[in-house]
Parts: structure tokens; sequence; C-alpha cells
């Protein structure tokens, strides 16, 4: 069992070792070792295209895993009172958003957009006062957020609902019964109980935007994400740099790990474990 | 200048510019002892338009996107225009024609200079998705010294659309140590025979339908710009024989090349020069029957967000010498007598870069009907979902 | 849940609608989106009968190995491992997540390339098998790209099971395997069919991995949608493929749910929904 165990993380980590050491190669061609160098690292890190690609990135993934954390969970919550025709349309689209592959989405959403921009964009002009130039709509950050942020609201919804409804509700009666608003009984006792699965929620939304190539690819318009920045390089012969990129966001997120682990941890000692 | 510029040998270049390539001489070393520079001085001080370095012509921002193709750029002139004018070159690579023309016309591409070839250029403007050229903005450009037959395609109803990059011609490449004592095949009638036999899961097509249905049509000999539905199921008949055999559609074949996994593929005139040049047992072949001449060109899309920048970069990059650099590196050849004026004889007699009359008489340049015609995406498309 | 029903209504509903109307459109000279009303672009679906064939065979084959590779680690990250090193062996599983796909594919173009395991096997004196740019390379890609995916909801089922259930198991003298076999095993179900379903739906859009391992060979109908939109221009063909990919999910997504909702005894935490 362990050494089946163990025959599967070598299968994990190979082609991750594979892609630290030649980041380290000296020579300029990816796949044929020429010494050790680290000057792919300071290449990387002096590179203004992908600092900026990797700033987007972090931008479109922290702002639609935020709207679509707060927007999932407003739903989740909102769903509990709903019923009926409301209800299962609701959840039939929720149903949708997850399962239409995302290859989809980005090519409907491209084309979606297009056709509207065309339609709005001389309405616009037509409408905005002479002399002054009219704002045109395109393709852009906002749109990559909106597109992102679709199915990962939908996961969220999926989460934390489920959470909800393994909530103890006598809880909630009895804050009610001892007076509480409803704001502090949100405050001081749903949330708390459903916080662990908006943390789980936000985290998947996040690592999904983050790492999402195909509908970027399609609706991301003049904006370059790191895995567009990614494949772009690819395509003009990989050098180490490449490598590099890869393993320095490795290690970073290993580091945001370990920390989130052990604050978690000492939160976990003094409240009981909730936050597990 | 001193008279240690006035002379040096082939060997001397060469070694020079391989010493340059590989790092180990700076730019103006290498400048300053082939005589390059000098050449360089020269020429700016006869033609007003490059001292006054028209780059330098006041802020153009800090950046300029450029669309272009696998392999065409010399890095090194990059760094030499960011450092004049302080506009880093953000480069997107293509893998062909349609998929550029693709994401123009999905709108938003956010590009300031991009690398037609010579058969999209009236698409692009008939779809007006092309800036035409406000040429007293691009200095550099002198149409009198450029080969009308390649730069032509750049003016549409008289106006100039796009001014001319370089040109090539599409064959294939072969690594004969492969061939096991074979002779070496010269037609495009033995590259299909020969990936349907000795190199059965070792050939590369181009990922993209004008070459490889083009290449197809000419093992009947049938024009490669065909758009007649017979000769075209005679070539789907073809690609759909071959397709087992072939080790990957795609039009980055060099590392596959050079790995050793792939012996074969079609291929364009400097990626032939770039492996040959490290790897002399690859060699490029033109198919007799013939197959593809071409030409590209430096354009600027409508919308450009960095117009200046854009302008400027264009401009940098058709100064002679500058222009000779990037010939050099990448092996494809210039439609300017300036830039011939810079290369040395190894490069203006290369074979490969510069193929002999009756082969290059046998070339036919792309048509912009076969490029849209729905006929042969449709099969490119069959071809590769089969 | 106003703001929620806007963005689903915005980004899901309205792009969704102009695919199934440009679906019934015809391609334009240059190519993109003339307005029309055919059903020619759903009679030519014939022509990517191989692309829905590849991916409606790779994509359950491709889910299945990943769930025989991940339930083995699952079982023993949730019921054998010590429990100090629990949370790192998981946090290790989903570790290669944080790097790109495309980078982690393109060392597996490495490993699996000429100057790779080929070569490996060349040296032991096995000859040198062709591994990049076939349908095994795209497996190789599929399972290494959603084995974390898989290894997750079985651990979460595994670990929630009660370990007393196996000791009455074995104190009323039944081997391990048949405790396994009618305790563990349907016990953990819910979270194989959630690992599944999972794993299905993405390996059917999958684009990247067929691109990239597959050499451009072995085609999924994620890249014919690709090509049609980036390389042919022609949008209506794209969208009724879209369309047509869309529909074969809801059928075999909703069968699905149905079948291993009856089959895990009505269990309502069965699947995502």
């Amino acid at each position: 069992m362990r050494i089946y165990a163990l025959a599967v993380y070598l299968f994990l980590y190979i082609p991750i070792a594979v892609i630290a050491i030649f980041s380290f190669n000296a020579g300029r061609y990816a796949a044929q070792l020429q010494g050790f160098s680290t000057q792919w690292y300071g290449k990387a890190l002096s590179n203004s295209f992908v600092m900026e690609a990797l700033q987007t990135s972090a931008t479109v993934a922290l702002s639609s895993a935020i709207l679509a954390t707060l927007a999932g969970t407003m739903a989740a919550l909102a769903l509990q009172g709903v019923t009926g025709r409301p209800r299962a349309i609701f959840d039939a689209l929720l149903y949708i958003a997850v399962m239409v592959p995302g290859i989809v989405i980005g090519i409907s959403t491209l084309i979606a957009l297009v056709t509207l921009f065309d339609w709005v964009n001389p309405l616009l002009t037509a409408l905005w006062p002479t002399g002054w130039s009219a704002p045109q709509l395109h393709l852009g950050r906002g749109s990559l957020i909106a597109a992102h942020g679709l199915f990962a609201m939908a996961l969220v919804v999926i989460i934390v609902r489920a959470r909800v409804a393994g909530m103890d509700r006598s809880l909630i009666e009895a804050s009610a019964d001892l007076g509480a608003t409803p704001w502090g009984t949100f405050r001081q006792v749903t949330l708390p109980q459903i916080f662990p699965a908006i943390l789980a929620g936000f985290l998947l939304s996040f690592t999904f935007s983050f790492d999402d190539f195909i509908v970027a690819f399609f609706v991301a318009g003049s904006e370059t994400t790191l895995p567009i920045y990614v494949f772009s390089s690819i395509r003009r012969g990989v050098t180490p740099e490449i490598n590099a990129i890869g393993t320095m966001v490795l290690a970073v997120s290993l580091l945001i790990l370990v920390v989130a682990q052990s604050i978690l941890q000492r939160g976990q000692r003094k409240g009981g474990g909730r936050a597990a | 200048m001193t008279n240690r510029n006035d002379f040096i040998s082939r060997e001397r270049f060469m070694a020079e510019l391989m010493r340059y390539r590989k790092g180990s001489v700076t730019r103006r070393h290498f400048l300053g002892v082939t005589g390059l520079g000098a050449a360089t001085a020269v020429l700016g001080s006869a033609m007003p338009g490059l001292r006054s370095a028209a780059w330098a012509q006041g802020n153009i921002g800090d950046r300029v996107v450029l669309a272009t193709w696998p392999n065409y750029h010399d890095p090194a002139n990059f760094e030499a225009f960011k450092a004049a004018t302080g506009a880093a070159v953000d480069m997107n690579v293509f893998g062909s024609n349609e998929e550029m023309l693709a994401k123009l016309q999905a709108g938003g591409s956010g590009w300031d200079v991009f690398v037609p070839t010579n058969y999209t250029i009236t698409t692009y403007v008939g779809e007006d998705l092309i800036e035409p050229l406000d040429m007293a903005r691009i200095p550099n450009y002198d149409p009198a010294s450029f080969n009308e037959r390649f730069a032509g395609p750049g003016t549409v109803d008289g106006k100039v659309y796009a001014v001319s990059k370089n040109w090539g011609t599409t064959g294939f490449a072969v690594n004969t140590s492969q061939l096991g004592g074979k002779p070496k095949p010269t037609t495009w009638k033995e590259f299909w025979d020969l990936t349907q036999a000795e190199f059965s899961g070792r050939t590369m097509v181009h990922d993209y339908q004008l070459t490889t249905i083009g290449n197809a049509l000419k093992y009947y000999g049938y024009s490669f710009n065909s758009i007649d539905a017979n000769e075209l199921a005679e070539a789907e008949k073809l690609l759909m024989a071959a397709k087992p055999h072939l080790f990957a559609i795609s039009s980055d074949y060099q590392p596959s090349m050079r790995s050793g996994d792939a012996w074969m593929t079609i291929c364009w005139t400097g990626d032939g020069k770039q492996m040959n040049r490290d790897m002399p047992e690859i060699e490029y072949v033109l198919g007799k029957e013939g197959g593809e001449l071409w030409s590209d060109f430096y354009a600027i899309p409508k919308g450009a967000p960095h117009m200046d920048a854009a302008y400027a970069l264009i401009n940098f990059l058709l100064d002679p010498a500058v222009n000779a650099k990037e010939a050099l590196f990448h092996g494809y050849p210039t439609a300017d007598k300036r830039v011939d004026a810079l290369l040395p004889p190894e490069v203006l007699n290369d074979p490969i870069l510069y193929p002999a009359a009756e082969l290059l008489d046998a070339l036919e340049f792309g048509a912009a009907v076969t490029l849209t015609d729905p006929n042969r995406a449709e099969l490119m498309a069959r071809f590769k979902s089969a | 849940m106003a703001p929620a029903t806007i963005w689903l209504l915005a980004m899901l509903v309205l792009p969704l609608v102009v695919v199934l109307v440009f679906s019934f459109g015809e391609r334009a000279a240059a190519g993109g989106y003339s307005a029309a009303v055919t059903l020619e672009n759903f009679a030519n679906l014939g022509a990517r009968w191989t692309a829905f064939q590849n991916t409606l065979m790779l994509a359950p084959l491709g889910t299945v190995l990943c769930l025989l590779i991940a339930y083995p680690l699952a079982y023993y990250l949730a019921v054998k491992s010590d429990p100090k090193w629990r949370t790192l062996l998981l946090i290790l599983v989903i570790v290669p997540f944080w790097t790109s796909i495309l980078i982690r594919s393109y060392a597996w173009i490495f490993l699996l390339g000429g100057q790779g395991i080929p070569k490996l096997v060349s040296l032991i004196g096995y000859g040198s098998p062709r591994l990049i740019n076939t349908p095994f390379a795209v497996l190789t890609g599929i399972v290494y790209g959603y084995l974390p995916l898989m290894v997750f909801p079985i651990y979460v089922s595994l670990e929630r099971l009660d370990k007393r259930l196996l000791e009455a198991s074995a104190d009323l003298g039944s081997p391990p395997w048949r405790s396994f076999l009618q305790v563990t095993l349907p016990l953990s179900m819910p979270g194989v069919a959630t690992g599944c379903m999972l794993v299905f739906i993405l390996l059917m859009g999958e684009f990247l991995i067929p691109a990239m391992l597959g050499g451009g060979k072995v085609f999924f109908v994620g890249n014919a949608l690709v090509d049609l939109f980036l390389q042919s221009r022609n949008w209506p063909f794209g969208a009724a493929v879209a369309v047509a990919l869309v529909l074969i999910m809801l059928v075999t997504v909703t069968l699905y749910m149905r079948f291993t909702r009856r089959w895990a005894g009505g269990r309502d935490d069965v699947s995502l929904m």
C-alpha cells in the first residue's frame, strides 16, 4: 500500500522535478542541459511582461473570486427561503453553469460579447456629444472577470448551500429567541458556521481563475494572463525562463500554504476547531 | 574608421557571427570587427532619414505589441529598440495567417504591429481590419530599393497598407542521416511517399491548410492554389492516407526535428536555415514540382493602441543595418537591395535563402481566394479531426 | 440572490442563446457569421464524428483510469496513513496543480519525447517505443492533470467512514476483502460518484492536453471547436458543434446522476448538486 502511494507521488512529482531542474539550465534551449545557472530567474523577474501577466492574473483571480464568493454566498443563503418554480429554474441554471465545458463558455461569451459590442458601440458614438470621443466597450479584464466568476459563483453556491443545509438550526432559533437582531444572528451564529465553506469556495474560485487558460484565451481581448503568456512563449521556443516562472509560482504557493496552515492551526487551537 | 575594418574574410565573418550569436562578444565588437558598423555609419550619413534616428521622435510610450511568426526576430534588436526608445516589444507568436485573421476579426486584439503574408492583405483591406500607412512616418522605407515582386502585394488600390519584411519559400526539411543510404528526396511526391513508408511516424506537416493542402496537391502536379473540387478530393485522399503515418500536425517543428523525434517536415526558408546551421544533416529541399513562394509584411491593425510606437518599431526594423542583423539571425532574405549590400557573400550565395532559378520559377504565390475558400478550410478540419 | 441571477442570465443564458441562434446561420465569405436560418450546420455534424467519437471514448476511459489510480491512494491516505502526516500528504497531492497545466504538459512532452522515457527504455535494451503524440500520451496527460480531482472527494467520503463499522465486520468473522466490498466500498460510493462526474465533465471539454501531447493528431471536440473558431473561422458550424456538445453532456450527466443516485440508495450528497 505504501509502495503504491510512493509510486503515485513519484508520478506526480517527476514532471515537477523536470521543470525545476531545467529552470537552472545554463543554455537557452529548454530541452538540453548545459550546466547550472540561475540567470533565468533574474531574466523572468526583470521581464516586465511576465510581471504584468502575473499581476493581471492575480487581479483577475482575486476580483472574480471575491465577487463570486459574495454573490454565491448571498444566493446560497437566500435560496433557503425559495421554493417552487423559481427555485427549480435557479437550480437548473446552476446545473448548466457547472456542466457546460469551459471551452463552450469561452467561445459563446466571445461571440455574444462581440455581437453585443457591435451593436452598442456605434450607438454610444451616436449618442455621445460631438467633439468628445465616446467610450467604446471591448473585451478585457471586465469580460474576463465576469466569465471566470460565473463558474466560480456556481461552485460557491453549491458548496455553501451544502453547509447551510447541514447547519444546526436550533442555534439560529435560540439566538432569535434571545432577542438578537437578524444581522446579529447572521454575524455571530450563521457566519461562523458556514465560514469554512465560504473559504473553500473562495480558494477554489481563485485557483480556477488563476490557472485557467481556455476561457481567457477567448475572452481576454488584449489582456495577457500568465497562462496566456506561457502559451505564447511555448510557441516561440521554450527557454528555461518559463520553467523558472513555474518553479517560482510553485514555491510561492507552497510558502503561502505553509503560512496559512500554521495560522489555521493556531486559530484552531484557540477557537476549538471551528475553522477546520 | 581605421584600416582594421577594411577587410574581413568570409571565414572570419562567420566565426565572428557565431561568437556574437553565442553571446561571447558584444554587439559593438561584432559590428566593429565585421565592418557592419562602418557600413551603418556610411549609410547613415548618406541617407538623412536614417541619421536623424526617426524612432527617437519623442515619447512613444513604454510598449509595443507585435504579432508575428515563430523564430522570426533577433531578440538583440528588440533590446536595442528598447534602449533607444524606452518601448519594450511584447511578442505574440502565431502559427498561421488564419489564426491571426480570426483574432483580428474577433476584435480587441491589442496589437500594434502584425506580420501578414502577401495573400492575406486584400482580405484585411476588404474587412477593414488594417490601417493605411502614413509613409512619412517610415522614412527608412525606400520603395525604389525594394524588389517589386515581393513588396508589391503591400499596396492595394494605390494605397500602401503594408511594407515588406522578408520573403521566402515553403519546402521541406529532411534529416538525411535517417535515410539509410537512400538518395535525398527532391520532390513532393517523394515527400509523401517516404512519409507513408520508411519515414512512417516521423513526418510533420503545417497546422494550416494553405501549405499542407497545397503541397498535397503538388503530389499530383496540380496548382498549389487549386480550389477545384475534384483536385481537392484527390488531395484529401492522400492526406487521409498519410495521416496515420504523421508524427504531428504542427507549425512549430524545430524542437521535434532538433531532438530527433521527427525526421522530415514541411518547412519555411528560415527555419530550414536555422536547423541546417546547427545540424548540417538536416537539409532544406524545394520540391521540384513547385510549391509556395511568399512574402511577409509589417502592417498596423485598425485601432492599434500604440500607434506612435508601431510606426517607430517598423521604421527601426527597416533600418538596413538592423534588417541585415535580423536576416543573419533568422535566415530569411529581404527584398531590400540596401540590406543585400550589407550581407556577406556566403549568405547571398546560400542556396537555402536564394534557390536556383529553375526551382524558384516553379513556385507560386498563395492567392487570396486560397485563404478564404471554405472548402479548403473544411477539408483541413476534416483531415485534422479524422 | 439577485446578483447571482443577473450574472447567470448575462454570462450564461445570453451567450448560450447567441450560440443557439448562430448555429442556424451561415459562414460569411471571409469567415465569421452571417444571418440565416438553415439546418445545414447540424446536418454537417457527421464531419466531426471522429472528434465526438474520440471524446466519448477517451473521456470515460480517462475517468476510469483516474478512478483506478486514485482510489487506492485515497484509501491509503484516509485509512492507512499516519494521521500525523496525513495533511501534508494530502497537500502534496494538490501542489502540482499550482504550476500551470501548460508548463506541466510541456514537461511531459520532454518525458515522453525521444530524449526522455523512450531513451531510458532503449538503454535497457527494449527498443525505442514511440510515446509522444499518441493516444497513450494523451491519456497520461489526462490522468496526470485530473488525478487530484478524483483523490479528494473519495478521500473525504472514506475519511467520514466510521471505523467501528470495519471493526464490527471483522469481529463478526468477515475477512478484510469482504469488509471492504460490503462496508467500505458502498460507503465511499458518493465520493467516487462525485469524483467521476467532476473529471468526466472537465474531460468532455478538454482541449489543451490533446493539443500538446497528441501532436494535433488526437482530436477532441474541444480541439474541433478551437479549430472552427481560430482556423476555418466557421462560427455557425462551430456554434452547432458547441450546441451538440452541450446537449450530449446534458443527457449523459443527467442519466449518470439518475443512475448513481439510485445506485447509492437515494443519498443526496452523491454528486455536486
